[in-house]
């Protein structure tokens, strides 16, 4: 214990008790910083729930604690409800059951009383003050913009990845560094704030101690630190996102991370500084903000009905899926020939939706199915010529192997293109650097005419060139690619009845110029394109060894089955199929079918996107919409995903579900002999990604100031990892405004994922009680769970606390599935 | 004589297109948008048949269209012509861009009102055939792009950086009007070709001197010269196509300026020694802090500084035709790299892939001088000095030790040959590309331009000067590597990113950090859109 420690434990100079000690301290700081969902870099970006912290709450109290730490709440204006209650689309039938089933009711007796309620606006949503404002208020400076201006163009170096050729000091952790960086920085002086540079140079090494010295200046008991901590850390933006990634990644890996604390404790500096500077004119005020910190979080009545009508809300949509998938089919179901000539498996994701239905229309001898993007192989991948690891996986996974795209074989070609890499780098930062970028611009400024007309005219290519096939380095030994051949089938539901041609499409983004490109690419693979996870397993499963020991486990893949890899441009709406990494001499007539089947099905899914993007008149435009460098809006993404199947492809085969659902086949009589390991994995993995990506565009979309990535127009990227809107502050993840809304409206409705699932409740109650992380998600609403019967129709309802309740929208839903 | 009113047709399209969603500002549109497009790019087309026009019938200026001598002419020239193809492409380019690229924002009408008016005001500013109308262009492209600046007019980050703009661009007319007034008094005409006769026979009334000094005053406060420079670092908080716009279309103004008054100018040598030192110095501490710039925007916008500052300099030098082939140079690139912003994520991520970088040693970086030197004579030598004036030498100098640095990357001990060999090939190019458009710029601009004179003690020492400390920093960012993660270098750092605090200065004496009244106080929790 050191003597600055004891200091804090001691009454200070002007009698104010100093309260807390320091393990409350380090556990409350751990507390707000899992209170901040972490963001991904933008080089390889993937959806996160923003809620992540407060998933252990029901939405009306998470919102009711974002409202006073950040000044939003987590719902839509009122209006939007009652505009939706007045079309019909929320029928009185879905308040009801909303309202009966709300955790916590306040006031609202009945329908008319939540009726009556959505007629009237909510207040505006106010966060308490924070130390900065409240000096604001005393001199009229704008406090907590200089605040964070000044954090920001710190933390815009800190955290570069290679953008400025000058960097900042590297291999300090992040208190250090900004101290460091801090005692230089004459601008707090220059704009009113003397002696700052005096201040953080006194302040303590270790950041904690810091913390703890702020937390007695300011008064705060030990029960208002971890709503003031995440307040502070939440006003940071991006900054603590990206900060608690790092915490996340270190989790992952056994190991620990200090940045989210540390930029607590450099947020904080500031307010002490601010609140040595005014505390004769704030000190009172401050008081009262410092004790209502320490409250509980209570929600108001007005929390509870935004809780409800949103809930309505969700349960409408739920109705529309119940009748969707309980219509019959368009398409002619798959009953022609006994085997398929060709069965393709796409990702999950809800682009695949449109593509697949367009793809079964074209025959009846093609069918597909659902499955993670990553076809389960978790591979740490380097690319061609490239040293950088790419984890092609879910962030919530461990790579569980290496793998890099060529072989021996490409090695030279390897070297050369390693050594024009080089040479471009090199050119790169002569084209950058001080004095040589004015022979750049003299002696190569003309040549940027030809580069102006070749984007303008949209003449340049999007994506990169295809790298060679991909291969496990060091290789995997032959029992365990065949475990893997074996886990991967059985978790697809493909064990039997294989096609002469068997696809693995991966999918990603052909877009350019633009930041978030990584978040319209593969969530499976990391926010890579999922080429290179297509291409490993479809090797692995050509593999005659392998073939021979699946064979042994009860799976016989004919002979004349081949198994190839694609990759689905969701952009435009095209496949390239990766027919040089197999031996395709056996199939070309297949091949030749297929490939006209998808160049139909890509026209037909182009048909169906253009009429929902803007400035795509003719299905055409959406062919080079990726290469239009001004675009911001090339796709939608995953823009209105709100549902998520898993069951047998029969039951959705041919219902138009409008780009909007998450399809994952599954056969749980096949599984259930095992003890549902395959559904266990599917509400585990797949399940907790699409509700990353449901709640991500929720945020985005209700919360967009804190939850999203804000103006397209003014996005400047920040050291390669994130943008900020304009000349800098806080770093904006999550989702651009652009990207769910277009200009008019909102294109992302907020609704909450519903996943329905084929199985047996009992079997989902088993899973749901060994995993308390997820059952935290249906229990307290941030996912809906339903359950289908073997008749396809949605029947139950997951009511919490492992209990179900038959589906309200069942009894509309079953004529129709009768007369079908 | 018609045809000769030909280069008007380009402002005239784009703010005939303009006009209506001038009158009418609201909401989206995307036929608006669509309509200046096609406007722009006819313009282009004017701005062709202009060229066409100076090519078959010669330099010229149109009669002046108005009332008792006020009014619009057109001047015909090299340098005219020259700005109006790189204004109304770069134009086009940036219109078509921002077409897409604003579709569905609530303010479009207005954006494409007020980008298609400045525009217009740039093209009527470089076509300018008399005082008056260059005066009225030079002010209503300022005020037209100010609006542009406060698209969003709600972020107090805008306001900040627009205010900061405003002063020195009032500043600027100011100078820029109290220059042209001597001039036309002294000259006794309102036509700047008869201003430019009489100024290149070396005709020099009272009170030119004065106009030369405002001259240069206002160009160097239009061009963001050191300590004016700060603003541009600020206006991120607009569409990236004004950025692209400002940066490649409109800042530009102030060389523009000096070479337009180019026989002027070399009445004033005074005046031309202080922007060599002005330029000069710009160029340097522009360079050093775009260095240290982690946000692309940011980083883009100190090299405009900085690049600005060369072309100064270049003026200053009196290398008129080499200052043009700066602006023509520059405004390509820099459109080019603020339209493509959004690659950043892609480009940092490439850096790494190839593995580490080779730093060069000490010894790598004094053989990359040397073989700088070599292909510097190497190309002198097959081109032929003759007719060169010394400042163009010792610009070549400057160029060549910027060379010196791809060559080090490639020299590196742990380079492998054939990145070694890239290098050098890629140096070659560069210094042959440099001094062919050289000798392209000066004999195109033969006859319009006046050549360097040459240069007495003042000037003799200026070279010396601009060369060492060029070579110095030239040298200092070839051995980067070596020390600038040394604890005594961060100090420098800190301070070269922040600007050298001249904004932070001006912010507290303009009061930009002032909460204005109905300001919320959480900044970062502006909702936006509905």
């Amino acid at each position: 214990m050191n003597a600055f420690t004891q200091d804090v434990r001691h009454p200070q100079a002007d009698g104010r008790p100093a309260s807390v000690d320091l393990d409350a301290l380090a556990r409350a700081v751990d507390a707000a910083a899992r209170q901040i969902p972490p963001a991904w870099p933008l080089a390889a970006t993937v959806a996160v729930n923003p809620f992540l912290g407060q998933t252990g709450e029901p939405l009306a109290r998470a919102s009711a604690r974002l409202q006073r730490v950040g000044g939003f709440r987590l719902t839509r204006p009122r209006r939007e409800y009652l505009d939706a209650i007045d079309q019909g689309v929320i029928s009185d039938d879905d308040l009801r059951s909303a309202l009966d089933a709300a955790p916590e009711r306040h006031d609202l007796s009945d329908l008319a009383a939540l009726k009556r309620a959505a007629g009237s606006p909510a207040d505006p949503p106010a966060a308490l003050a924070t130390v900065a404002e409240l000096a604001a208020g005393a001199d009229g400076t704008d406090w907590p913009a200089v605040t964070t201006d000044r954090i920001g163009a710190w933390a815009a170096g800190y955290f570069d990845a290679g953008q400025a050729l000058w960097a900042a000091p590297r291999g300090q952790r992040a208190w250090a560094a900004y101290r460091a960086q801090a005692i230089h920085d004459l601008t707090p002086e220059i704009l009113g704030l003397s002696g700052f540079a005096r201040f953080v140079a006194a302040l303590p090494d270790d950041p904690m101690d810091a913390i703890a010295r702020f937390a007695a200046r300011l008064g705060l008991t030990a029960s208002a630190l971890e709503s003031y901590f995440h307040q502070l850390l939440l006003g940071l933006g991006g900054w603590s996102q990206l900060a608690r990634q790092r915490l996340w990644e270190a989790e992952l890996a056994n190991g620990a991370d200090q940045t989210v604390g540390d930029l607590l404790a450099i947020r904080m500096a500031w307010e002490v500084a601010l609140f040595e500077r005014f505390e004769d004119r704030i000190a009172d005020a401050w008081r009262g903000i410092a004790a209502a910190h320490a409250l509980p979080v209570r929600t108001s009545a007005a929390d509870a009905v935004d809780a409800v009508l949103q809930d309505a809300a969700e349960r409408a949509a739920q109705r529309r899926l119940a009748s969707a998938l309980a219509a019959p089919g368009a398409t002619p179901v798959a009953a022609g020939p006994e085997r398929p000539l060709l069965h393709a498996v796409f990702c999950i994701d809800v682009r695949s939706e449109v593509f697949r239905r367009a793809l079964e229309c074209e025959d009846s001898e093609v069918t597909t199915s659902g499955f993670a993007g990553f076809f389960g192989l978790a591979a740490a991948h380097r690319g061609f010529a490239s040293d950088v690891t790419e984890h092609r996986l879910p962030v919530l996974l461990t790579p569980a192997r290496t793998s890099r795209s060529g072989g021996e074989s490409d090695r030279d070609a390897d070297r050369r293109a390693r050594f024009g890499a080089r040479a471009r780098r090199a050119w790169g930062r002569f084209k950058l650097a001080a004095v040589s970028s004015f022979a750049f611009v003299e002696a190569m400024g003309p040549v940027y005419a030809g580069k102006l007309l070749r984007d303008g005219l949209r003449l340049g290519r999007a994506g990169r060139p295809a790298e060679p096939a991909p291969e496990f380095d060091p290789s995997v030994a032959l029992d365990e690619r065949i475990e893997m051949a074996e886990a991967v089938l059985r978790a697809m539901s493909l064990t039997s009845g294989f096609a002469r041609l068997e696809l693995l499409v991966g999918h990603g983004a052909g877009v350019v110029n633009n930041p978030h490109a990584s978040a319209l690419h593969c969530g499976a693979c990391g926010g890579h394109s999922g080429e290179v996870n297509a291409r490993l397993a479809a090797r692995l499963l050509n593999d005659p060894a392998v073939r021979r020991g699946l064979a042994d486990r009860g799976i016989a893949v004919p002979a004349d089955t081949l198994f190839l890899a694609a990759l689905h441009d969701t952009t435009a709406d095209s496949v390239t199929v990766f027919d040089g990494d197999a031996d395709t001499a056996a199939h070309q007539a297949d091949l030749a079918r297929t490939r006209a089947w998808l160049a139909a099905a890509g026209r037909a899914a182009r048909e169906e996107r253009a009429a929902r993007l803007p400035r795509a008149e003719r299905a055409r435009d959406l062919e080079w919409r990726g290469r239009d460098w001004a675009q911001v809006r090339p796709e939608w993404g995953l823009a209105g995903c709100s549902a998520f199947v898993a069951a047998p492809r029969s039951r959705t085969r041919g219902r138009n579900l409008a780009g909007r659902a998450f399809l994952h086949d599954y056969d749980w009589r096949a599984d259930e002999a095992r003890g549902y390991p395959v559904l266990e994995l599917i509400m585990t993995a797949p399940v907790v990604v699409a509700s990353w990506i449901s709640l991500q565009y929720y945020g985005s979309a209700v919360a967009p100031s804190a939850f999203g990535a804000g103006n397209k127009l003014l996005h400047n990227v920040v050291g390669g990892v994130g943008v900020v809107e304009g000349n800098g502050g806080v770093l904006r993840a999550g989702l651009p405004w652009q990207s769910v809304h277009d200009g008019r409206s909102l294109v992302h409705e907020p609704l909450r994922l519903t996943v329905c699932i084929e199985a047996p409740t009992q079997a989902m109650n088993d899973i749901l009680a060994r995993h308390p992380a997820v059952r935290a998600l249906f229990d307290n609403g941030w996912l809906h769970l339903l359950s289908m019967d073997d008749a396809g129709g949605i029947v139950a309802r997951y009511a919490g606390d492992l209990r179900w309740a038959p589906f309200e929208g069942a009894g509309e839903s079953a004529p129709a599935r009768d007369a079908a | 004589m018609v045809q000769a009113l030909l280069p008007l047709l380009a402002p005239a399209l784009l703010l005939a297109a303009a006009l209506p969603s001038l009158l009418r500002p609201g909401g989206p549109d995307r036929a608006a948008a669509v309509r200046l497009e096609w406007a722009a790019l006819a313009a282009f087309a004017s701005a062709l048949g202009a060229a066409w026009l100076l090519w078959t019938a010669g330099p010229g200026t149109s009669p002046v269209l108005g009332l008792g001598g006020i009014g619009l002419s057109a001047r015909l020239d090299v340098v005219s012509v020259t700005m109006l193809l790189l204004v109304c492409f770069v134009g086009w380019i940036v219109v078509r861009y921002a077409a897409v690229y604003l579709d569905g924002e609530p303010g479009q009408r207005r954006f494409v009102g007020w980008m298609g008016a400045t525009v217009a005001a740039v093209l009527l500013l470089v076509q300018a055939g008399n005082l008056i109308q260059l005066a009225a262009a030079w002010i209503a492209t300022s005020l037209c792009l100010h609006r542009l600046l406060l698209f969003y007019p709600e972020r107090p980050q805008a306001i900040r950086a627009a205010r900061k703009k405003f002063v020195f661009a009032r500043a600027g007319d100011i100078a820029l009007v109290g220059a042209l007034v001597p001039l036309a008094v002294g000259y006794d005409s309102l036509d700047i070709a008869t201003i430019l006769e009489a100024a290149g026979q070396g005709v020099a009334p009272a009170g030119v001197l004065w106009s030369a000094a405002l001259l240069a005053v206002a160009a160097a406060l239009k061009s963001a010269q050191f300590p004016s420079h700060g603003w541009l670092t600020e206006v991120m908080e607009t569409p990236t196509p004004v950025s692209a716009l400002l940066h490649a279309g409109v800042i530009n103004a102030g060389g523009f300026l000096l070479i337009r008054f180019a026989d002027v100018m070399l009445l004033a040598p005074g005046a031309l020694a202080g922007l060599v030192m002005l330029g000069g110095f710009t160029a340097l501490a522009g360079g050093v802090s775009m260095l240290a710039q982690p946000a692309v925007k940011t980083s883009l916008a100190w090299s405009t500084i900085s690049q600005m500052g060369f072309m100064i300099m270049q003026c200053g030098l009196a290398l008129f035709p080499l200052a043009l082939l700066h602006i023509v140079a520059h405004s390509l690139y820099k459109a080019h790299a603020f339209l493509a912003a959004g690659t950043a994520v892609d480009v940092v991520a490439q850096i790494r892939r190839p593995g580490p970088i080779a730093v060069p040693g000490g010894a790598a970086v004094a053989r990359a001088f040397l073989l700088a030197l070599v292909i510097y004579g190497c190309v002198a030598a097959v081109l032929g000095v003759d007719g060169k004036s010394a400042q163009s030498l010792a610009l070549g100098a400057i160029l060549v030790l910027g060379v010196a640095y791809l060559l080090a990357q490639g020299l590196a001990d742990r380079a492998p040959r054939a990145l070694t060999i890239r290098t050098a090939v890629y140096a070659v190019a560069t210094s042959l590309g440099y001094f062919l458009l050289q000798t392209l710029a000066e004999n195109v601009t033969a006859g319009t331009l006046p050549a360097a004179p040459s240069p007495g003690p003042l000037e003799w020492s200026l070279l010396v000067v601009a060369v060492l400390s060029f070579g110095l920093v030239a040298i200092a960012q070839a051995t980067f590597p070596l020390w600038s993660d040394h604890p005594a270098a961060a100090g420098l750092r800190v301070h070269l990113s922040n600007g050298l605090y001249v904004n932070a200065l001006l912010d507290r004496l303009l009061g930009g950090w002032t909460v204005r009244s109905g300001q919320p106080h959480v900044h970062s929790h502006r909702e936006l859109g509905t």
